[in-house]
């Protein structure tokens, strides 16, 4: 009876996706500390720090719209790096081998929980906004500019989706997928996390801060947070993530097809 | 696409010349019931794994219903339900909807989905947990699960690896009454690795028993013991260590011996007139058994023939 049945991508994309959200829904704990700890980011360093802000290398502006990119890119790895944790937990139950067997689509089984944790993240981005707008956030470039972080932040959770994906197809264990996140803690903070360029004093800090991509990304947000429409800053901020994505996409592509036929 | 599976010179080698499954071939016909033996460790997931295109041979031609597995895998899982050994199930997803979704990536539609989810969780009994989340389902309930998962689009041909490994009686009887049923009544073609000798004794139509990568013995279950030809002497002692004693002493007696704990098995091929020879040697030995069993050879004893003598050539 099954030969007349027909698959459809589409259908799969959403069953998988589906699947995911309600598994995050249900466990509350995959996002909740990721989110606290992204508020607790914003509050800590507005409070501790935000007399800095006095320096005049800020050129005036508010120590909140500096500090705010770094809050989001943190909640944004963390919420991108539970779609390569959902995949991990498949991998060890079987239930990843039991869809296999099933015709689906390879490339949904992976689309699912990337997409599905793109909405997670949305969702924080757009509450860490919120809160922000309550601690007196002023965005220059208007409700246009929160778009456009918005954009830059799913474009950086979805490379960051791609690498942690990549990951967990390779390494199949939770504790080498959990190791693999860790590169969040140089991507936030070596950079121009805390005080401009400018301000930065060790000399390989500053190297570092420039090869690092989150750089330009704090750039971009900072940007339409504090001085309104500027090309520049943008092109760059998406010109990298595009890069990015290019490569953690084609990386989690290649291992993805390399999980789903052991040879 | 009908329900025959068709194996011709399988091989499997691993990283570092490890060779899983070394040039297996067979055939099993549609509605056939056939059992994959053998001892942990001699091929049978590795095949299974093959065969449901999990896994990619290293050469070989596999066909399951006609189609090849390495050039049409897709078409191959319209068509198969497969049982793994582990049970492959997501422990926060109620069983309903573990289920429905099964369904909908086997093309379902929503309302057919909820429909199959309602007949599968009544077949294997499952309605008063089909809301909760599997993660708190026993591992019988589970088991009985994934075998509705595998059987939510009506395979032609159902590959079943170990399926009642570590289950209680009541749970085995269960699983084994529905495989059963879904072979002589709706004819699906069934291919099972068990350990359970007893049982592909008594269901299948036809075995293969593959050790170190290779099958050393196929035919019916009466076909095996006959090929045999040995009858099974069976003594037990009450100490171990006379069981062993005796073990060294009938070594030349027979064809081939087993010792386990206080029990011995000989195999000769003629039993009944050795016997008088076999009594004098223990008395000699000052060895009595408590219990002394001349049976024709049961599947077991088949198993741990072929199994053996294939150990001692290597």
């Amino acid at each position: 009876m099954s030969e007349q049945r027909k698959g459809s991508f589409l259908v799969d994309t959403l069953v998988f996706t589906k699947r995911s959200i309600v598994t995050i829904i249900r466990n509350p704990l995959i996002f909740i500390p990721n989110l606290i700890i992204s508020l607790f980011f914003l509050f800590v360093y507005e409070g501790g720090l935000s007399g800095i802000s006095e320096l005049p290398a800020f050129e005036g502006a508010n120590y909140l719209a500096f500090i705010l990119p770094v809050s989001i890119v943190s909640a944004a790895i963390g919420g991108a790096g539970g779609a390569g944790q959902a995949l991990v937990k498949d991998l060890e139950n079987g239930y990843f081998s039991r869809l296999l067997l099933t015709p689906s689509s390879r490339l949904a089984i992976v689309l699912g929980p990337i997409i599905a944790g793109m909405l997670q993240l949305l969702i924080q981005t757009g509450l860490i906004l919120v809160v922000a707008y309550f601690l007196g956030l002023e965005v220059a470039a208007g409700f246009g500019g929160v778009i456009v972080v918005l954009l830059l932040t799913l474009g950086w959770g979805l490379a960051f989706a791609g690498y942690s994906v990549g990951v967990a197809l390779r390494t199949k264990n939770a504790q080498s997928a959990q190791a693999g996140t860790f590169v969040f803690f140089p991507l936030i903070f070596l950079s121009t996390t805390f005080v401009p360029y400018e301000l930065i004093e060790a000399g390989w800090l500053k190297v570092a801060a420039t090869i690092n991509p989150t750089t330009y990304l704090f750039e971009a947000m900072r940007s339409v947070f504090i001085d309104g429409w500027e090309a520049w800053p943008l092109v760059r901020g998406f010109l990298v993530i595009a890069l990015l994505c290019a490569i953690t996409i084609s990386f989690s592509a290649i291992s993805a097809s390399k999980a789903v036929s052991a040879d | 696409m009908d329900g025959s599976i068709s194996v011709h010179e399988l091989v499997k080698t691993y990283k570092g010349d490890v060779k899983a499954v070394q040039g297996v071939s067979f055939e099993v016909g549609e509605g056939e019931f056939f059992a994959f033996l053998g001892p942990n460790g001699a091929g049978k997931s590795t095949t299974v794994q093959i065969l449901t295109t999990l896994v990619k041979p290293t050469t070989g031609t596999i066909r399951i219903g006609g189609v090849d597995v390495g050039e049409e895998p897709e078409r191959v899982r319209w068509n198969i339900g497969v049982a793994l050994q582990e049970t492959g199930i997501d422990p926060v997803l109620t069983g309903r909807e573990l289920i429905e979704m099964q369904a909908r990536l086997f093309g379902f539609t929503k309302k057919e989905a909820k429909t199959r989810a309602d007949e599968l969780l009544t077949l294997v009994d499952l309605n008063d947990a089909a809301d909760r989340p599997c993660g708190k389902y026993s591992g019988g309930m589970r088991r009985r699960l994934d075998l509705a998962l595998t059987l939510v689009h009506k395979p032609k041909i159902l590959f079943l690896d170990e399926p009642t490994t570590g289950l209680d009686p009541s749970n085995r009887q269960a699983i084994w009454k529905e495989i059963k049923r879904l072979n002589r009544e709706e004819g699906t073609t069934i291919f099972l690795t068990t350990q359970y000798l007893e049982e592909a004794d008594q269901l299948a139509d036809r075995i293969s028993i593959i050790n170190q990568g290779k099958i050393v013995a196929s035919g019916s279950a009466e076909e095996l013991k006959r090929t045999l030809g040995f009858d099974a002497i069976q003594l037990v002692f009450e100490a171990d260590e006379e069981a062993e004693r005796a073990s060294k002493v009938l070594a030349d007696l027979g064809e081939n011996i087993e010792c386990s704990k206080d029990e011995v098995t000989l195999y000769t091929e003629n039993g009944t007139q050795l016997l008088s020879e076999l009594v004098r040697k223990l008395d000699e030995n000052n060895l009595s058994p408590k219990k002394l069993n001349v049976k024709p050879p049961s599947l077991d004893d088949v198993f741990i023939n072929v199994t053996n003598e294939q150990k001692e050539r290597a």
